[in-house]
């Protein structure tokens, strides 16, 4: 078991990093107490379900089964959590309805494409990664951030935003959906179980990015104090 | 083959591009929010200015007013008495020679009272423009205030320096904290029901400090300041103390009563000698 894991591990090194470096600003969400604050709460739990998610996928991945299903559910749950953080973080109340309409629309829309997507859904073993969902999720998670931007631009309520735990936060998540975005859509024609298309190194681009997210993560949650938990 | 080579070229380029337009505008982000920062704190600046200006203004205004009212007092009401004084030392001279004794103790009666007045409107005009203070300086004019008022009150006043020699300093900086020495004694004698003020003037290369306790009923200043009960004195001394960056701070000791410690960046007079400012001579307002 463990030597299929190690292959697995040593044939995709980027994405196999990409899962296990969600640990680190986990561990650091524990050390720093920033759970304390109800937006960091909820990225502590998306990363926890991610972490799972993600070690799920490789167990399917090492031992050649089509795991695709958890990456299709995954998106209307990792939608719903880190647009949960912004529920908190957004003073207008327009801005919080627009969230909420948001997780449940993205969760039917996900729910269609998946049916879309995939002729068969009983068929596990040749599942599809859904066509359009992904690109919502990206396009939206990118609006819902620059939405947040402009707040904090307009509220002038942060001195220092190098110092500010949700700005890396944004950031980070900002870089990983832009990365991914024109991307999403190419994986559903690029991951077949009889046909995979090489897509060369763009293929690396959002497993970069994904770990680039979780140091921009780590690095916002390092910079967390509870003593500056009202404040935020 | 070939369509596949391009979509892989077409993918890279559009995500490095979106990258790189995320990147931008973090740095957009952080760009704008540090500058309208600067731009915020810019107007603060010209805002405090403002106040300290109008402060300022303002104070000047009152200490011309005061200089005012003691040139009128000295030279209309203190002359218009010096000559009454005069004539009835001339009519108590005739009534002296006409022998009668009701008429010689009225006239006397008279001449006492008049003397009163004199003295009377010399201490009013005294309060009101401190001479000593820009004759002699700080220690001088704390010294004579403080006889003055243990000669009306029940009161010891111990004043202390750690010099004997305090420095002359500028004329706004020694008015300020005489007008704040004075506020803070006025107030132990009206609140504090104190038997005892201590006063020490302190000055070291870079602040002056000026300490005034009392042994009386003492107060919270935090509660104060929450309560917006901070008079018009309290009010004062901050405003006198923000005009020459000074800053005041309010304590209880242990043992009880009150202190009060104002601090002030130290300005000496430039020049040898300051200029003494005459009570009775008109004084233009600088702003």
């Amino acid at each position: 078991m463990f030597d299929t894991y190690s292959a697995y591990i040593v044939n995709n090194p980027i994405s196999s990093i990409a899962v296990f470096i969600t640990v680190l600003p986990l561990t650091l969400t524990i050390a720093r107490r920033a759970f304390l604050d109800k937006s960091l709460r909820l990225l502590f739990c998306y990363l926890a379900v991610k972490l799972i998610i993600d070690l799920a996928m490789l167990h399917y991945a090492s031992n050649r089964t089509n795991n695709i299903i958890l990456y299709n559910l995954s998106i209307p749950l990792f939608y719903a959590l880190l647009g949960g953080m912004f529920y908190f973080k957004f003073a207008e109340k327009p801005r919080r309805q627009f969230l909420i309409i948001s997780i449940i629309g993205l969760f039917f829309f996900c729910a269609w494409d998946i049916v879309n997507s995939n002729e068969d859904l009983q068929n596990m073993r040749e599942h599809r990664v859904v066509l359009y969902s992904k690109m919502v999720e990206g396009v939206l998670m990118i609006l819902v951030i620059l939405l947040y931007f402009y707040e904090i631009i307009k509220s002038l309520q942060i001195p220092n935003l190098l110092t500010f735990p949700f700005f890396w936060v944004c950031s980070g998540l900002l870089l990983y959906y832009s990365s991914l975005i024109f991307i999403a859509p190419v994986i559903h024609y690029a991951y077949t179980w009889n046909n995979t298309m090489d897509l060369g190194i763009t293929e690396f681009i959002p497993s970069i990015f994904e770990i680039i997210c979780a140091l921009f993560f780590s690095v916002g949650i390092y910079h967390y104090s509870p003593k500056d938990y009202a404040k935020q | 083959m070939q369509n596949s080579e391009e979509l892989k070229w077409a993918l890279l380029i559009a995500s490095l591009a979106m990258l790189a337009m995320a990147f931008c505008m973090i740095a957009f982000v952080m760009y704008y929010q540090k500058r309208r920062f600067e731009e915020e704190k810019k107007i603060s600046d010209i805002e405090k200015n403002y106040n300290r200006l109008l402060l300022d203004t303002a104070l000047n205004s009152e200490e011309t007013e005061r200089r005012r009212i003691a040139q009128d007092l000295h030279d209309d009401i203190g002359t218009m008495l010096s000559l009454t004084k005069l004539s009835l030392n001339q009519l108590s001279k005739l009534v002296a020679n006409s022998g009668n004794e009701k008429e010689e103790s009225i006239m006397k009666k008279s001449q006492s009272l008049v003397e009163e007045t004199i003295l009377h409107v010399r201490r009013i005009t005294r309060d009101l423009v401190p001479t000593t203070l820009e004759r002699f300086g700080l220690m001088e004019a704390i010294e004579e205030f403080i006889h003055k008022l243990e000669e009306d009150n029940n009161l010891v006043i111990a004043f202390q320096s750690n010099t004997e020699e305090f420095p002359r300093q500028g004329q706004k900086l020694e008015l300020t904290l005489y007008r704040i020495m004075q506020e803070l004694v006025n107030n132990a004698i009206k609140h504090a029901s104190c038997s005892k003020i201590d006063i020490v003037l302190e000055i070291d290369e870079e602040m002056i400090g000026l300490r005034v306790t009392d042994n009386g009923v003492g107060f919270d200043p935090e509660k104060i300041k929450e309560s917006n009960l901070a008079g018009l004195g309290l009010l004062g001394i901050e405003s006198r103390l923000a005009i020459v960056n000074g800053t005041v701070q309010y304590e209880q000791p242990a043992k009880g009563g009150s202190s009060a410690i104002a601090r002030i960046p130290v300005n000496p007079v430039s020049g040898n000698k300051p200029e003494p400012l005459h009570p009775f001579r008109r004084e233009k307002v600088n702003i």
